[in-house]
C-alpha cells in the first residue's frame, strides 16, 4: 500500500509538470497587466486582438503553413515508397539504407540547416526559402517511412498478392489493394510530419533571415524585446488549435500509436 | 505430357539457399492434388513457384502445354486461396469477386452475371454489398473461393485453405470444396499439413519432406503403404522395428526380428526379391497392437516403461532393445505386477519396407 | 533472371529518396566536415578545431551541457518510470487520458512550452509570489537565465518522450512475470528492480538516448530560459555564426555536436539488449 501511495505521488507530480505551465500560459493571455504576475489581475481578450494584428506573425504564419505542408507532402512522396520497399523486400545493403533513411532523425536539426545554409545558400546562391524547404523535408522523411511503415506492416502481404494473382500488376495493387487500406496511417504521417514541421525551430534557426522567418522563430525573436502577455496570447492560440487537431485525429485514426 | 509440369526446379525464397533442390512435379488435368507435409517442407515454395510468386532460379514450369517459368503471377490466370482468406478489407463482397473480371475489362453486365452466379455457387446470394468484416470466418473463406474462380482459371491453388476454421466448419467446407471440384472439374493443387484433410478430398496425394516428394499416390496407398519412415511416421505408423528379411511372396512378407519371425500379408508395392537378405523396417501404428497375448509368431516379450489409463482405451510406453514402443488398446491398464509382457501385431496390420539407408 | 523486376522495383522505390538525401542532407554535411579542416590559406589543418578546443568558453559551455543533460536525463528516468509504471496498473480508459496528456505536449510548440517557464519563473511569477507570500524571501529570487531554469525547462521538454519510451517496454512485460515473481517470494521493490526493469530495459535505453541527446542539441530551450548568460552547445553555436559572424568556429562547433550525438548512439546501443523474449 505505501508502494502506491509514493508512486501516485510521483505520478501527479509528473503530470501537473507537464501540465500546469500550459494552464499558466492561459491565465496570463487573459491578464491586464502588461508585466506577466501572479496571481493575474483583471481580464482582456486585448492581448490576442494584438497577437493577431502583429504583421510579422501574420506573415510567418503562412510561411510556416506552406513550408510544412509543403514539405510534408514531399516528404511522403518520398517516404510512402521507402516504407513500402523496406517492408516488403529484402536486398542487399539494406541496413545502410535504412540507417540513411533515419539519420536525419539523428544528427541534429541545427546542424542539418547550418549545413544547408553553408553548401547552398553561400555555395550556390540558392535563396533561403529553398534551404528551408530542404531542411524542413529532410526531417520529416524518417518521419513519414516511420509512421507508414509501422501501418504496412500491419497489412497482410497476401492480400497484395492476392490482387496480382486476379490479374493486377504490381503497381496496380499497390494503388488499388495497399493504399486504400493504409489510408489512416497516411493521414496521421501526414499530421504528425506537418505538426512536427510547424513547430520546427533549430532547422530553421539558418535558414530563416530578415524578409523569411517562421512563426517559431518569430515568436522567438519577439521575446527578445517584449516582455508582455501577447505571446501568451499568441501561444494559447497555437496550443488550442493543436490540441483540436491531435485530439480529432487520435479519435478518427488513433494516431497515438504511431507517436 | 501432364497437365502442369515443374522440370529440374530449384526454388526458394533467397538466392542461392533453394528450398526446392532438383525438383519435379506433374499433375494431371482434373486432378486434385494435396501436398502434404509439415511446416518448412516446401509446400508452400511449390505453390508459389506456380503460381509465379517465386521466380524458379532453375528449372521450368509448363502449364496446359505452355512455357510459363518466366510468366509474371498478374498473366498466369491461376486462382489461389489463402490460408488467411486476404479478402480485400475496403471492398464490398461483389467488388471482392469482381475484382478480378474488371482487371480483365470483362464488360459490366457480364461482370453482374458471373459474380451473381458464381455467389450462387457458394451459397452468398444477398451477402453482395457487405463488408469482409461483417463476415464469419466461413463465408469469408467461400468469398475468397468465389473471387478465384470467377475468373475461370486453369488451375485453383489453395494453400492451407481451411486451417482457421473450427472443426465443424472445416468439414462442411471440406464438402463444399469436393462438390466444386466435381461440378467445375477445375484442377485443384492443394497445400496442407492435416493428412486427414488430404485424405479427405484428394484423388493424390504427395507427401513431401524437406524440399523432396517422399511420396506421391492415392490416398489409400499413402495410408496403407508408406514408402518412407518418414511418410510412416506421418501418416501414424509410430512404431519401426529393424529386422531381416527373409522371405518375399505375393500375399505375405517374412521377417526376422532377433530371431522372431514376423509376417506381414501386405507385401509393399516398393519391395522386390532383390531385398531378400536385407535389413528392413517393420512399421504398425500404435492402436493395431494387442498386449498380454501367448508368445508366438508376429510377438515378443518387452518391457512396460508406463502405462497411462486414458478412460475406454489404455496407452502404454514399452521398449525393445533399443526402439520404443508404443500401444494403444482397449480397457484398464494390465495389472500382473511385473513390467514385462507379450506384444503382437497382427499379419494384416504390419507393413514392411526397405530399411533406412 | 529473376532477379530483374525487383532491382527494377527497388531502385522506382527507392531511388527518389536516396537521391534526396545524398543532394540535400549527406553532401552539405560532408561540405561542412570538410569545410572544418580547411585553413585561411585553403590547405587542410586542425588549427581550426584547436582554435575551440582549447578555447576556454568552449570547454566551459561543452561541460555545461553535458552535465545538464545528465541531470535532465537521470531525473526524467526516475520521475518517468513509476509513472510508466502506475499508467499500466489502471483501467484502460484512465491510462487512454494520460497518455494523451503525455503526446499532448510533445504535440505542442517547444516555443510555447518553454515561454510558460518565464511566466513561472519570473520575477513576478508564480513561484516567487509563493515564496514572499509565506515570508520565505524579502526579494524575488533570480530564477530565470540559470541553469535550474534551463534544467526544467528540458526537464517539462523531454519527460514525454521518457515515459513514451517506457509505457511501450513494459506493455511488452507479461503482467504473469510480475506475479510470478511475487508468488516466488519476491518483494514488491526487489520484484521492481530484478524483473520489471530488465525486462523493460530496451525501453529505458531508447529513452535515455532520445532525452539525452535532445538535451545536448536542443535550442529553445536554452535561448528562452537561458539567454546569453547561460549559453549550452546549441545556443553558443548560434551565437558565434549569427552574432559574431565567427563561421569558422561555428562549423567546428556543428561537427562536434554530430560527433557528440553519434558517440551517444553508438555507445548506449551496446547496452540494448539483444535477444529478448
Amino acid at each position: 500500500m505505501k508502494n502506491s501511495k509514493l508512486l501516485i505521488l510521483i505520478t501527479a507530480m509528473v503530470f501537473i509538470f507537464l501540465i500546469g505551465p500550459f494552464i499558466m500560459i492561459f491565465l496570463t493571455s487573459f491578464s491586464s497587466d502588461a508585466i506577466m504576475r501572479f496571481p493575474p489581475k483583471g481580464f482582456t481578450m486585448s492581448w490576442y486582438a494584438k497577437a493577431l494584428n502583429i504583421q510579422m506573425f501574420r506573415t510567418t504564419f503562412w510561411v510556416s503553413l506552406q513550408t510544412g505542408l509543403l514539405a510534408t507532402a514531399t516528404a511522403m512522396l518520398l517516404g510512402v515508397p521507402v516504407a513500402y520497399a523496406n517492408i516488403r523486400f529484402n536486398y542487399r545493403g539494406k541496413g545502410t539504407l535504412e540507417l540513411l533513411f533515419s539519420s536525419p532523425a539523428i544528427v541534429p536539426g541545427m546542424v542539418i540547416g547550418f549545413a544547408l545554409l553553408r553548401f547552398f545558400v553561400y555555395v550556390s546562391n540558392i535563396p533561403i526559402v529553398i534551404g528551408l524547404y530542404l531542411g524542413h523535408t529532410a526531417i520529416l522523411f524518417p518521419y513519414t517511412v516511420r509512421v507508414v511503415s509501422a501501418s504496412l506492416r500491419n497489412f497482410e502481404g497476401d492480400i497484395e498478392q492476392a490482387a496480382i494473382s486476379l490479374g493486377s500488376t504490381p503497381l496496380h495493387a499497390f494503388f488499388a489493394v495497399v493504399l486504400p487500406n493504409i489510408r489512416s496511417g497516411l493521414v496521421a504521417a501526414f499530421i504528425l510530419a506537418f505538426i512536427t514541421s510547424f513547430n520546427n525551430v533549430p532547422v530553421s534557426l539558418f535558414l530563416t533571415g530578415p524578409g523569411v522567418a517562421t512563426l517559431p522563430i518569430q515568436m522567438l525573436s519577439y521575446m527578445e524585446y517584449y516582455y508582455d502577455p501577447t505571446i501568451s496570447a499568441l501561444s494559447s492560440i497555437i496550443i488550442v488549435l493543436t490540441v483540436i487537431v491531435v485530439q480529432s485525429a487520435e479519435k478518427l485514426l488513433g494516431i497515438s500509436k504511431y507517436v | 505430357m501432364a497437365f502442369i509440369e515443374l522440370k529440374d526446379i530449384d526454388a526458394g525464397y533467397e538466392k542461392g539457399k533453394p528450398i526446392l533442390k532438383n525438383f519435379h512435379l506433374s499433375v494431371e488435368q482434373g486432378e486434385l492434388v494435396s501436398l502434404l507435409g509439415p511446416s518448412g517442407c516446401g509446400k508452400t515454395t511449390t505453390l508459389r513457384t506456380i503460381a509465379g510468386f517465386i521466380m524458379a532460379e532453375k528449372g521450368s514450369v509448363t502449364i496446359g502445354g505452355k512455357d510459363y517459368t518466366n510468366v509474371p503471377p498478374n498473366k498466369r490466370n491461376i486462382g489461389l486461396v489463402f490460408q488467411n482468406y486476404a479478402l480485400f478489407p475496403h471492398l464490398s463482397v461483389f467488388d471482392n469477386v469482381a475484382y478480378g473480371l474488371r482487371r480483365r475489362k470483362v464488360s459490366k453486365p457480364e461482370i453482374a452475371k458471373r459474380v451473381a452466379d458464381v455467389l450462387h455457387l457458394v451459397s452468398l446470394k444477398g451477402f453482395e454489398d457487405r463488408l469482409p468484416a461483417q463476415l464469419s470466418g466461413g463465408q469469408r473463406q467461400r468469398v475468397a473461393l468465389a473471387r478465384s474462380i470467377v475468373i475461370e482459371p486453369e488451375l485453383l491453388l489453395l494453400d492451407e485453405p481451411l486451417s482457421n476454421l473450427d472443426a465443424k466448419l472445416r468439414d462442411e467446407m471440406r464438402a463444399e470444396l469436393s462438390r466444386l471440384q466435381h461440378q467445375l472439374g477445375i484442377t485443384m493443387i492443394y497445400v496442407t499439413h492435416d493428412q486427414i484433410e488430404a485424405m479427405s478430398l484428394s484423388s493424390r496425394i504427395i507427401v513431401m519432406n524437406e524440399g523432396l516428394i517422399e511420396q506421391s499416390g492415392p490416398p489409400e496407398d499413402i495410408y496403407e503403404y508408406p514408402a518412407t519412415p518418414f511418410v510412416a511416421r506421418f501418416v501414424g505408423f509410430d512404431n519401426r522395428i529393424d529386422g531381416t528379411l527373409t522371405r518375399l511372396e505375393s500375399k505375405s512378407v517374412h521377417v526376422d526380428v532377433q530371431g522372431v519371425e514376423f509376417i506381414s500379408t501386405r507385401p509393399s508395392p516398393n519391395l522386390s526379391k532383390q531385398d531378400e537378405g536385407k535389413s528392413v523396417s517393420l512399421y504398425f501404428r500404435p492402436d493395431d497392437t494387442q498386449i498380454g497375448v501367448e508368445p508366438g509368431k508376429n510377438a515378443f516379450e518387452v518391457t512396460i516403461d508406463f502405462s497411462n489409463y486414458q478412460g475406454n482405451t489404455t496407452q502404454y510406453a514399452m521398449h525393445l532393445g533399443s526402439h520404443a514402443l508404443r500401444a494403444v488398446v482397449p480397457g484398464k491398464p494390465i495389472a500382473d505386477g511385473t513390467d514385462r509382457t507379450v506384444f503382437s501385431i497382427p499379419p494384416d496390420k504390419v507393413i514392411a519396407e526397405k530399411g533406412v539407408r | 533472371m529473376s532477379l530483374k523486376p525487383k532491382t527494377k522495383a527497388l531502385t522506382m522505390l527507392l531511388g527518389a529518396g536516396c537521391l534526396f538525401l545524398l543532394a540535400f542532407f549527406l553532401l552539405p554535411l560532408l561540405f561542412v566536415l570538410y569545410e572544418s579542416f580547411l585553413g585561411t590559406d585553403g590547405n587542410l589543418t586542425v588549427s581550426r578545431y584547436l582554435a575551440v578546443l582549447q578555447d576556454n568558453q568552449f570547454q566551459n559551455v561543452y561541460l555545461r551541457t553535458l552535465k545538464m543533460a545528465v541531470i535532465v536525463t537521470v531525473i526524467a528516468v526516475f520521475t518517468a518510470y513509476p509513472t510508466a509504471y502506475l499508467m499500466m496498473k489502471i483501467k484502460s480508459s484512465h491510462k487512454a487520458i494520460l497518455m494523451s496528456l503525455v503526446i499532448l505536449p510533445l504535440m505542442t510548440s517547444p516555443v510555447a512550452r518553454t515561454y510558460a517557464w518565464i511566466v513561472i519563473l519570473g520575477r513576478y511569477g508564480i513561484v516567487n509570489q509563493t515564496l514572499s507570500l509565506f515570508g520565505l524571501t524579502r526579494e524575488p529570487v533570480r530564477m530565470l537565465y540559470t541553469e535550474g531554469a534551463i534544467v526544467v525547462g528540458l526537464l517539462q521538454l523531454f519527460l514525454p518522450i521518457m515515459v513514451l519510451n517506457l509505457v511501450s517496454a513494459l506493455e511488452n512485460v507479461p503482467s504473469e512475470v510480475e506475479e510470478a515473481a511475487l508468488s516466488l517470494g519476491s518483494s514488491k521493490i526487489g520484484t521492481f528492480f530484478r524483473v520489471i526493469v530488465p525486462l523493460s530495459f530496451d525501453g529505458l535505453i531508447m529513452g535515455v538516448t532520445l532525452v539525452f541527446t535532445g538535451c545536448i542539441t536542443a535550442y529553445v530551450t536554452p535561448a528562452i530560459l537561458g539567454g546569453a548568460k547561460v549559453l549550452t552547445l546549441a545556443t553558443l553555436m548560434r551565437q558565434q555564426a549569427l552574432v559574431l559572424m565567427n563561421w569558422e568556429a561555428a562549423t567546428v562547433i556543428a561537427v562536434v555536436m554530430i560527433l557528440t550525438t553519434l558517440i551517444l548512439h553508438t555507445v548506449l546501443k551496446r547496452f540494448r539488449p539483444r535477444n529478448q523474449t
